[in-house]
């Protein structure tokens, strides 16, 4: 019976196994083939600037470079801010405020999409209009800072774990160096932490590069690429807020349904290859623990 | 526990088993939306036994989702391209109109009480076109433009367009946003002190003002009910209901209630005028 149930269980956990893998390489089947009509048809087309169904032209680039502008955006702020803010919840307040701090973060990372959008449209991107003095809040800067905030608590809550969980005997044998607590937390928890907060920002990164609804409502949703190109403060559209927009008003199995399945490949191929650039880089470094 | 589980599946079951309600999925168009909105409440209410699912989406998406057969009727506020019947060769368009309204230019209260009230399409072009930046070229305050374009495949935009730019898919480079439903252009219209959009008549308030056209022959034209309903006004159009061939039981019941004098009450309650006068 014992073995019965040991055979059970094994079963489960490689079928559970195999069908997450499955589903993914169904889903790259999927946009593979849907979108293999675009590569086919548009070619190198796809990397130009005009986008227009009407005409069948279908350029990518203001997408592409929107996506990436408001990700770093995003990380620029979202990543400073979140290890430091694990770094204090895990080392500096005392273990029984820990939790408050660390599930009213968690919290955070609940709130639906839309919600944050709401907020956004409703009250954030007036205050950036009147602040800058432009003439509409709906801008790439905008969108940034609300992603920002988004993906703070995936950094925080994953930072705070992974300082946390490193065992004490390497606080205790920095304090008998003679070592400060702020040095021990520079030489020595963080870098030992390095590679799963690591993970924790490419984690967030996936979040910010595939979060639609909020962007699709702040980012003013027009393709062009700003002039200068460094203009932040200008509107913008990323990959998924055009998803967002047309996708539902694409024909099933159009050269534009097709061109959306394109641009979508491309943003997976965009988060595969960032991941495996983690990856690598990490390998090195060996785990002390 | 064991009873517990029983007690959820009998509920899954139970709730998965067939309605004996007849269902009609409605969805498109957002000027058409509160009409059909509206009307489906109160059709509902006179026959229980019916149950109407309305969702948005803008005209393409009704076209599409009435083209692939995964909705009774589509909503739509412009005519259906020639693209979209030859994407949908199993599917047979009809239209019924239902009522007429018109698509305005519209602008922030500040540049209207700052006295441009009015402008000709050939002005409204050149800022679209981005010729025009600035509303101090229209003697107005000396503020750049926001030009607020819509989602390529929305009804509103492809009237407009047609009229303004002579073709219905043409690109506005002097567009600044792009927005989607009427709620959400009247929204940004709002947040804004200089904003000139495209909006259905219906939807205009005392912060989202209308402009008037003025006309070759210098005569303005008001977007007023009355002139929408005799033509005067040059940018208006039908919304329409889109069906797969000739509406049967109660899709047609539904689509007569809202010709019917009753129906026709809720499109002239909702800003739109009735096409029974």
């Amino acid at each position: 019976m014992l073995a019965l149930k040991n055979k059970i269980g094994k079963g489960y956990v490689i079928a559970s196994t195999y069908i997450c893998i499955a589903i993914t390489v169904l889903i790259f089947i999927i946009l593979l083939s849907t979108s293999f009509d675009a590569f086919k048809q548009i070619g190198w087309d796809l990397f130009t600037l005009e986008w227009n169904p009407a005409k069948d032209q279908f350029g990518v680039l203001s997408m592409i470079y929107g996506t990436l502008t408001v990700t770093f955006i995003a990380l620029l702020i979202a990543v400073p801010l979140g290890i430091l803010t694990a770094i204090f919840t895990s080392e500096i307040i005392s273990n029984s405020y820990r939790l408050y701090v660390k599930s009213a973060i968690e919290l955070l990372a609940g709130i639906p999409s839309i919600i944050y959008g709401l907020i956004g449209i409703a009250f954030f991107s007036t205050w950036i209009a009147t602040f800058f003095e432009l003439a509409s809040g709906r801008t790439l800067l905008t969108a940034g800072i609300l992603l920002s905030i988004m993906i703070l608590p995936t950094i925080i809550t994953l930072s705070d774990d992974a300082i946390y969980n490193i065992p004490n005997r390497y606080r205790e044998a920095s304090k008998g160096l003679g070592l400060y607590h702020s040095e021990t937390i520079k030489k020595v928890l963080l870098p030992i932490a390095k590679k799963d907060i690591a993970g924790a920002v490419l984690l967030a990164l996936g979040r910010a590069l595939g979060e639609t609804m909020a962007v699709m409502l702040l980012i003013g949703s027009i393709d062009k690429i700003p002039s200068p190109i460094y203009n932040i403060l200008s509107p913008g559209q990323t990959i998924t807020s055009k998803l967002g927009r047309e996708v539902g008003e694409s024909a099933f199995g159009s050269l534009h349904f097709s061109a959306l399945n394109a641009i979508g490949l491309l943003l997976l191929i965009l988060v595969i290859i960032l991941t495996i650039i983690t990856q690598l880089y990490f390998k090195k470094e060996r785990r002390i623990i | 526990m064991k009873h517990f589980l029983l007690i959820v599946v009998a509920i899954i079951l139970f709730s998965c088993a067939k309605s004996n309600k007849q269902t009609i999925t409605v969805a498109g168009s957002t000027t058409v939306l509160p009409i059909v909105s509206v009307a489906s409440e109160r059709f509902m209410t006179q026959n229980p036994a019916i149950r109407i699912i309305v969702n948005e989406g803008g005209s393409g998406v009704g076209v599409n989702q009435v083209g692939s057969q995964q909705v009774e009727i589509g909503m739509i506020s412009r005519d259906i391209t020639q693209k979209e019947i030859e994407q949908y060769t199993q599917t047979k368009f009809i239209s019924h109109s239902i009522g007429r309204d018109a698509v305005v230019p519209v602008v922030s209260s500040e540049i209207y009480n700052a006295g441009v009230t009015a402008l000709t399409l050939d002005q409204i072009a050149k800022i679209y076109k981005g010729e025009i930046n600035n509303w101090k070229e229209l003697n107005g305050p000396d503020k750049d433009i926001l030009v607020i374009d819509k989602e390529a495949s929305r009804g509103t935009r492809h009237v407009f367009m047609e009229i303004v730019l002579g073709d219905k898919e043409a690109i506005a480079a002097g567009a600044d946003l792009v927005l989607g439903a009427n709620n959400e252009e009247q929204t940004a219209i709002i947040q804004s002190d200089a904003a000139l959009g495209i909006l259905s008549n219906a939807w205009l308030n005392d912060d989202v003002k209308g402009i008037s056209i003025i006309m070759p022959d210098g005569s303005i034209v008001e977007p007023t009910l009355d002139n929408i309903l005799n033509n005067k006004f040059p940018i208006t159009r039908d919304l329409v209901l889109v069906t797969n061939g000739e509406p049967k039981g109660v899709t047609k019941q539904f689509i007569d209630y809202i010709l019917s004098p009753e129906g026709q009450k809720i499109v002239v309650e909702n800003g739109y005028v009735s096409i029974k006068k």
